[in-house]
């Protein structure tokens, strides 16, 4: 299943299948590829409140697909400072477009160089996935 | 080494067009494209589920009724040829042993059709019972593919294909009707809450013949069913169709520790019945004296999709527990299935679900949850 699926060069991941991307001073957050093709239909996402702080590794929402429950885990520490709101009603984008119109929350970091160290790159999550199977 | 899970005649189709999960022991196709699609087919246009992984026994002979009537607690003798019912088949202290339906075929023959993980306790059951009874009980689960058409469209379809209007037939008979050159039973049942049939195709057994025969049976009807807006459908539609309209799963909600009356399946409960049936005694004292748990349904009002075995409260107390819980692909919207102590909530009172430690307020309501007038068999053509 790993044949295909799309983990883009410039982003980094955590070992809950999200992605990272720094954007100035600010982190944004979503599920990849590989993930939300696992979930299938996703039909319900809950996320973390715009203002609460979360701590790396922690749960910190909910996808919820066809199939399954599944938290989402925030793979750094920091405060919520945005949230992908239109996935209240459009779910489904993250199926769509896993690292574009389906991204989940930004955080404004807290420690981030210590924490983004701790994540993986490309290659590295490709082997992790293809690992997985 | 012999293959640890049983295929149905429409494997290889599957395997080609779907996504295949092992369930009660088979192979089967959980969905083909996308849930939700195939969900939408069944109640705008044709679902098409391959159901061959259900357990099929036909009980022949003169005492066939009355060896039925001890095993299932709806009236067989009210049972006309051609006619079938919903039913229960329960332990001796009034639990579900399973639930099914039961065709008369013939003035001494029965078809009982149940649950795939239900087929060998079942099969273990009827003989360990049927000792003493003028009959015999046959399992034909391998000689025989079943496909279930569902949908409002259903009936235009599988017309279409027997030159003859098949809605005729009344909802839950059981004609045996030529289908493009095979002897098929029609059922006009279902577990989708839509108009529709199921299918016995009787000329389709497990060999190399009878699977590409019934391969070719399944294509026709898709092929001919375009125009109707048909889809193949996997046991991931099965579920959320059924669940819509209310219908209870063996395994989630009703079980050997659950009775018909607390499921509130009352149609599939007489108690003017001879002989009386295994169960009989314990159902007819909960019906006089009432129950300790019963079914509900709720949708959610704050956001959220409830699941199996979250706790249900009232008022912060607890009450009960999901029994069958998911986002309706119709609705948009969190549905479920509970049971929950009998007599403390009513249609429109709010509940709680316990949603991994946030509560989260549901309205009870009564099932089916979409709208009767416009989608299910009922609905206003």
């Amino acid at each position: 299943m790993t044949e295909g699926t799309n983990v883009p060069e410039d982003l980094k991941y955590s070992k809950d299948h999200e992605w990272v991307r720094v954007e100035g001073g600010l982190v944004v957050v979503g599920i990849t590829d590989y993930a939300q093709h696992s979930l299938h239909e996703i039909t319900f996402v809950e996320l973390p409140e715009t203002g609460s702080s979360v701590e790396a590794d922690t749960e910190c929402g909910l996808v919820e697909s066809m199939k399954a429950s599944s938290d989402i885990f925030s793979p750094l520490s920091g405060n919520i400072v945005e949230i992908n709101s239109n996935l209240e009603d459009a779910p489904e984008l993250v199926n769509e477009e896993p690292y574009g119109k389906g991204w989940m929350f930004k955080i404004k970091p807290s420690n981030l160089e210590a924490e983004m160290s701790t994540l993986m790159d490309a290659k590295t999550y490709s082997e992790f996935i293809a690992s997985a199977e | 080494m012999n293959a640890p899970f049983k295929r149905t005649q429409l494997y290889d189709w599957h395997k080609k067009h779907g996504d295949i999960v092992p369930f009660s022991g088979w192979e089967m196709p959980v969905r083909y494209t996308d849930i939700r699609e195939e969900h939408m087919a069944v109640r705008k246009g044709v679902g098409i589920f391959d159901t061959s992984h259900m357990s099929r026994f036909f009980t022949k002979g003169p005492q066939a009724l009355e060896f039925l009537q001890t095993m299932t607690s709806n009236n067989v003798r009210k049972l006309e040829v051609n006619g079938g019912h919903y039913t229960t088949c329960l332990n001796e202290h009034g639990g579900i042993h399973d639930d099914l339906m039961l065709y008369r075929i013939d003035e001494h023959e029965y078809i009982w059709v149940t649950n795939a993980a239900n087929g060998p306790k079942i099969s273990d059951h009827l003989k360990k019972h049927s000792g003493q009874f003028d009959m015999k009980v046959e399992d034909r689960t391998n000689d025989i593919t079943m496909i279930a058409v569902q949908g409002p469209k259903a009936m235009a379809l599988l017309s279409m294909i027997a030159g003859r209007n098949l809605a005729e037939f009344n909802r839950f008979t059981c004609n045996l009707v030529n289908l493009s050159g095979d002897r098929v039973y029609v059922c006009r049942t279902g577990y989708t809450g839509e108009d529709g049939a199921e299918l016995l195709l009787l000329d389709t057994p497990c060999s190399d013949e009878g699977k590409k025969r019934a391969i070719a049976f399944w294509e026709l009807l898709l092929e001919q069913g375009r125009k109707f807006g048909a889809k193949p459908c996997g046991l991931g539609a099965r579920n959320s169709t059924r669940l819509e309209a209310g219908l209870v799963l063996y395994g989630n909600d009703i079980d050997e520790q659950t009775s018909p009356i607390e499921a509130r399946i009352p149609y599939a409960v007489k108690f003017k019945v001879d002989p009386h049936y295994i169960g009989y005694d314990k159902l007819k004292r909960q019906k006089e004296e009432g129950v300790t748990k019963t079914r509900i349904g709720f949708v959610m009002i704050d956001r959220g999709v409830p699941r199996d075995a979250y706790p249900i409260l009232l008022k912060g107390e607890s009450i009960g527990r999901v029994s069958s819980g998911m986002m309706s692909p119709l609705l948009r919207n969190g549905i479920g299935l509970a049971y929950v102590k009998p007599g403390v909530v009513e249609e429109d009172d709010t509940i709680e679900v316990d949603i991994k430690g946030r509560l989260r307020k549901a309205r009870v309501t009564k099932w089916p949850f979409y709208d009767p007038e416009k989608y299910g068999s009922a609905r206003s053509q």
